[in-house]
């Protein structure tokens, strides 16, 4: 167990956790934040998926102790970004969600890819979301929304 | 045929045998080489006459542990452990399995129970054992058990192992029977390879070496046997040591060289990066053990004193350099984007954009735990590809001291086809150059693992 400093979607927070307790648990069950969902636990679904410094990444397979000093953005914060604004915008408008639980994951994953591609084809989006799975089998709507999201106006 | 004819036959026969006597002895004499610590060069002595601290028995920091907990420090040293248990069997119950080319040995049951394990050995039965490879029935051990390299261990610490193996619960468990065909199913021609091989005779310090080195060397060869797997075998599959710790091969894996080849070996290594790898199983820019590794790590290397490993890098480091044919330029990072760099083989990088890429990253620098980075590492660095499909295959777990992280295994849910390509795929990308792996080389390398 020890003190740690998190920065959570601009906040600073400090949790008092085993150092290998991967980030996810912090998240949910220590910091509350469930909506940030537990899939596989394996880094094979991309349920988990939080950002670190902009980059995608699967908090289940993440030890707390090597966040460091990155800034972490989970699905609670990414509407305040430029490209999460227009990412959550867009699967609103496609109506891409059905069961909902590995949307968050997949959200996560398309603004990653939106914020260093701002104009992806489908061999980029394969590339950054092949590894969201969906159960509910939404892809076709996933895609449209992101190339949506890519053409479509900034959000005022 | 007159009398002095056939005197002339059987001298000419006599000359001939001593001929071939003596070839065979020379042959043989050559054949064993030298012996695992000779490169040193300097004199050794009997332990007795050795001036410097003992480099035998257990750390000085544990020396007011119990025998048996002495016997546990030894036991772990020499990882006895790993080969003797099943990964999903009962603690030195036996059972795994050795596949070779010949067929398969399994490993025995060495806890005390009296029918299937070890219970009746006497000392000088276990002493047997390990220093020559004969059973308490007298048959002959294959040399899957190191005991070329046990042979260096003192009666005192073996007849400590023998403790702490005997403080357990006794298992019933039989020894399963070897498969091995034809003529390597003849034990009996084990003692003559032993005869030749085996040098039956306990440690000896190196006068002209400081004690941590002799206590690194005994650690080593009497106990870790790193050479068993890391040095190259000779055409009587005993260890070549005039190419010491150059690289050599575990169940299928390979075992890398680990000599001070600055290129191929690990001559580019700080002594800190050694320490971190053999005590945690990683070291940064350097990749993460994975496979017999990352046991020998888990249940063995993690477990000694800090000083122990200290002893242990001292003396592996100052194994000489030997070149092997591994590629000496490690690739740097990958680009950060899927289009550049390697992008032929669409299959691999089908497989490896939807399981490998989200811990990975496409320039092979993870994000969520550099034990998860794959520039540097050997394995990414081999143009065989063979660590890196067994990896694929078996998954990794690593022994981090912050935190655990897992690698699943991936072998149940990708075929043959699929682990050859991705295999393919990620030594081109993040490597010097691309293997060329088949489907029929993965299904060859899951048997040799297979247990």
């Amino acid at each position: 167990m020890s003190q740690r400093q998190l920065k959570i979607n601009g906040e600073d927070k400090t949790v008092d956790v085993p150092d290998n307790m991967p980030l996810l648990w912090v998240l949910r069950d220590v910091l509350g934040m469930t909506g940030t969902k537990y899939g596989c636990g394996i880094a094979q679904c991309g349920a988990c998926t939080v950002h670190l410094d902009g980059r995608a990444i699967r908090s289940c397979q993440m030890p707390v102790s090597a966040v460091g000093s990155r800034a972490i953005t989970t699905i609670e914060g990414i509407g305040k970004t430029p490209t999460g604004a227009r990412i959550q915008k867009a699967w609103l408008d496609e109506e891409v969600v059905q069961c909902g639980y590995c949307q968050s994951g997949q959200i996560m994953s398309a603004s990653a890819l939106l914020a260093t591609t701002p104009k992806p084809d489908d061999a980029d989006i394969n590339a950054a979301m092949a590894g969201n799975i969906c159960r509910c089998g939404t892809y076709v709507r996933i895609r449209a929304a992101i190339k949506r999201a890519a053409e479509g106006e900034q959000p005022t | 045929m007159g009398m002095t004819q056939r005197g002339r036959v059987l001298r000419v026969l006599l000359i001939v045998v001593a001929v071939l006597l003596v070839a065979g002895t020379a042959f043989a004499i050559y054949l064993r080489g030298p012996g695992p610590t000779d490169f040193a060069g300097g004199q050794k002595v009997a332990l007795a006459e050795y001036k410097d601290t003992n480099p035998t028995s257990i750390p000085a920091s544990k020396k007011s542990a119990d025998p048996i907990q002495r016997g546990k420090y030894l036991a772990e040293a020499a990882d006895c452990l790993v080969c003797h248990t099943t990964p999903d069997g009962q603690q030195y119950a036996g059972g795994f399995a050795f596949t070779l080319p010949f067929g398969t040995i399994y490993s025995t049951n060495i806890t005390p129970d009296k029918e299937t394990g070890i219970g009746n050995y006497t000392d000088q039965d276990f002493l047997a054992a390990v220093h020559r490879g004969v059973r308490k029935d007298g048959a002959w051990m294959y040399p899957a058990m190191p005991f070329t390299s046990y042979t260096y261990m003192t009666d005192e610490d073996a007849l400590a192992i023998k403790a702490y193996l005997f403080s357990l619960t006794p298992v019933r468990a039989p020894a399963r029977a070897n498969t091995l065909t034809f003529p390597f199913n003849q034990r009996w021609a084990i003692g003559l390879w032993s005869a030749v091989f085996n040098p039956n005779k306990r440690f000896q310090p190196d006068s002209s070496k400081s004690a941590e080195w002799n206590r690194g060397a005994y650690l080593s060869e009497a106990l870790a046997h790193c050479g068993e797997c890391h040095t190259p075998r000779n055409i009587g599959f005993a260890l070549n040591n005039r190419k010491k710790f150059g690289g050599g091969n575990a169940g299928g894996w390979l075992a890398y060289n680990i000599s001070a080849d600055k290129g191929s070996g690990i001559g580019n290594w700080s002594d800190d990066d050694v320490a971190a790898y053999i005590g945690h199983g990683h070291a940064n820019n350097h990749g993460s053990a994975s496979g017999p590794m990352g046991e020998a790590v888990s249940e063995s290397l993690s477990r000694l004193e800090p000083e122990d490993l200290r002893a242990i890098v001292a003396y592996v480091r100052s194994v000489p350099a030997t070149s092997s044919d591994l590629p000496a330029q490690l690739a740097p990072p990958a680009p950060r984007s899927h289009r550049e760099g390697f992008a032929a083989n669409a299959r691999g990088k089908q497989v490896f954009e939807g399981a490998c890429m989200s811990c990975h990253n496409w320039d092979g620098v993870a994000d969520i735990s550099p034990y998860a980075t794959l520039t540097g590492s050997r394995a990414v660095n081999d143009p065989s590809g063979i660590n890196v499909a067994q990896i694929v295959i078996t998954g990794s777990a690593s022994w981090s001291e912050n935190g655990s992280l897992n690698m699943p295994a991936f072998g149940q849910t990708y075929s043959n086809e699929e682990i050859a390509e991705v295999a393919n795929y990620v030594t081109a990308r993040f490597g010097t150059q691309g293997s060329s792996l088949t489907e029929r080389d993965v299904a060859s390398l899951r048997r040799q693992s297979a247990q």
